[in-house]
């Protein structure tokens, strides 16, 4: 059942709010510090967050951004609780990533109506891998629609696994989930911290995923996350492997075969200046770029060069 | 100690979540934090000059949570993966030490000293991941700080026979806790889930024999620590100079020329990172009194 971290002093003051959360099976976790709160974001996330404006000073700021950028859990609703007069005063929502607001003095009934209905909201939206947490299929396409109409040049990067087949039959699949997930918290770190306004990641499944980031930091980007990859590569292959380069493993026909080590393929379109109408078109340049990038020996990244779009 | 009093500071150790850090470390990491500019690298090079905040870094990576179970053996790899986010919550959740004792800051220069020194070895030797062997260094005597937080009265006891009776660090925990601050580091890190490639390093630093797959590097951890307190450089619990142990010595197989060439490397790095342990020592002076 899902666990709510409250973080303040005042939400469950009337102890109806308390009984009537718990009676619907929810775990309540009271934290009046803001350092508690923050590192039990760090061990072990909530599921839903309930912070009262003002708490420990800026703290609750703090701990709303930490929340908003969790990794182990995206998307973990947050709702605040303040007063109507800063509700009146007007609030950045910007800055603010919040999902709802509850008025002060907390009525029971209202705080649990709201939490459910959050609950529920997320539930709809929720359309992301089970294994990375980064948003799937739907989302990406209408990422990639977005980045064609978008005043600023994006480009649309499709990564994937080399030898990642071979290795998952190799290594077994729990440690080629671990790959996986590896490959996506090297993306999203990456672009977090060098474009994370304007910029997309999804997960298409396997060991497919996609990023749309500014095209003038793509080759930034690019370069940063097979660096980052080659550093933390080793750590998940055997020292023997490593040392002969690749790993002995059956083929696609059950032949033995010498796979290299893992590397990363990056097929780079840039969408800018009206080159496309559809998403259809980008995926179809991606196809070849992906199959030119392939075709090269350890880390890379191809950009598609052309100026228009030409379907051969 | 009996096998139940061993029992019960084990089950005080899985519990461990907030060993306290230099007050100094976390003001300026919280100053770096709050610049748009500092990158992840910036930051990522001052953890791993701490060895409370790197273990704890470790710690999460680590962790289920996080889906790489000891596995991640690197700081610079654990921030690849943990990102900006996560490296600014844990330092908002860092917890400080309470009172600032001159021996916090003492071991915390002692701790980076023996990562130095790892580094230089490892690299000399053309260990495949000397990262890995240096982190080990900057963790190796964790124990200790486990054991002042967890047991503070046998902490004292500890420290009043180091004093009156002028033994070593190890001898007194050894009598009066019946086990040393390398083994309770082993267990700590056990218990966070770290790769078996740092807990061996870790819990056989007095002992490199005792140490199966790790060897090699718990033999230069071993021989790091002894040649930082020889340097003088820190200062860990105690001014004894450790015992060094044959098989490790017979495994590094240095000539007094490869010494020599050591302790030139060494004294050129150190000297990097004294500007920033002088910045520390004067941060921490000034929270202290301010």
């Amino acid at each position: 059942m899902a666990r709510i971290l409250m973080a303040g002093t005042h939400i469950l003051e009337r102890p109806e709010s308390r009984i009537s959360l718990e009676a619907k099976g929810y775990q309540l976790i009271n934290c009046t510090s803001i350092k508690t709160a923050v590192g039990l974001f760090l061990e072990d996330p909530p599921d839903l967050l309930v912070v009262e404006k003002g708490f420990g000073g800026t703290g609750d700021m703090d701990l709303i951004r930490v929340a908003s950028g969790c990794l182990q859990k995206t998307n973990i609703p947050i709702l605040m609780i303040l007063s109507r007069e800063e509700m009146c005063g007007g609030l950045d929502w910007r800055t603010l990533p919040v999902d709802d607001l509850i008025e002060r003095p907390v009525a029971p009934e209202e705080l649990l109506i709201r939490i459910q209905l959050a609950e529920a909201r997320m539930n709809r939206v929720f359309d992301n891998n089970p294994l990375s947490k980064l948003p799937g299929n739907t989302s990406i396409l209408n990422a990639i629609q977005n980045a064609l109409t978008s005043p600023k040049p994006m480009a649309v990067c499709y990564v994937d696994i080399d030898n990642f087949k071979p290795y998952n039959d190799h290594y077994g699949f729990s440690q080629g989930d671990e790959v996986i997930l590896m490959v996506a918290r090297v993306i999203v770190n990456v672009i977090d911290q060098a474009a994370r306004q304007h910029s997309f990641i999804g997960h298409v499944g396997g060991d497919d995923y996609v990023f749309i980031v500014p095209e003038d930091k793509v080759v930034e980007i690019c370069d940063k996350i097979l660096a980052n990859f080659e550093t933390v590569r080793n750590l998940f292959i055997e020292p023997d492997d490593v040392r002969r380069g690749g790993f002995v493993e059956k083929d696609r026909q059950g032949r033995e075969t010498r796979f290299g080590l893992l590397s990363i393929s990056i097929a780079v379109v840039p969408t800018g200046h009206g080159k496309f109408q559809h998403s259809g078109q980008v995926a179809a340049v991606a196809s070849q770029m992906k199959h030119k990038v392939k075709a090269l020996d350890g880390n890379n990244y191809l950009i598609d060069q052309r100026e228009g779009y030409s379907p051969d | 100690m009996e096998d139940a009093k061993r029992q019960e500071f084990r089950a005080a150790l899985h519990q461990t979540k907030n060993l306290p850090t230099l007050p100094g470390i976390v003001a300026k990491l919280t100053k770096m934090a709050d610049d748009p500019d500092t990158t992840t690298e910036q930051m990522g090079k001052v953890i791993s000059q701490d060895y409370i905040l790197a273990a704890k870094l470790l710690k999460l990576v680590n962790s289920a949570f996080y889906g790489f179970p000891q596995r991640i053996s690197s700081i610079s790899s654990a921030i690849i993966l943990l990102g900006f986010n996560v490296v600014k919550s844990l330092i908002i959740s860092a917890s400080i030490f309470e009172v600032m004792e001159d021996q916090d800051v003492e071991l915390w220069q002692h701790s980076l000293g023996c990562a130095v020194v790892c580094n230089v070895i490892a690299s000399r030797l053309g260990v495949k991941d000397p990262e890995e062997v240096s982190t080990a260094g900057l963790i190796h005597d964790i124990g200790k700080v486990a054991i002042k937080m967890e047991l503070p009265n046998e902490y004292e006891m500890i420290n009043r026979l180091v004093r009156e009776r002028k033994m070593s660090m190890r001898a007194a925990e050894l009598e009066v806790l019946g086990l040393d601050h390398a083994e309770a580091g082993g267990w700590l890190a056990k218990g966070w889930n770290l790769p078996k490639k740092l807990i061996e390093p870790v819990s056989c630093h007095h002992d490199p024999r005792q140490a199966s797959a790790e060897q090699l590097n718990s033999s230069i951890i071993h021989f790091s620590d002894i040649m930082i307190r020889g340097l003088g450089y820190g200062h860990a619990s105690d001014n004894k100079v450790p015992m060094l142990s044959k098989r490790a010595w017979d495994l590094l197989n240095f000539s007094p020329t490869d010494i020599d060439e050591i302790l030139e490397q060494v004294e050129e790095k150190l000297w990097d990172v004294k500007g920033f342990s002088l910045e520390i020592k004067a941060e921490d002076t000034a929270q202290a009194t301010g």
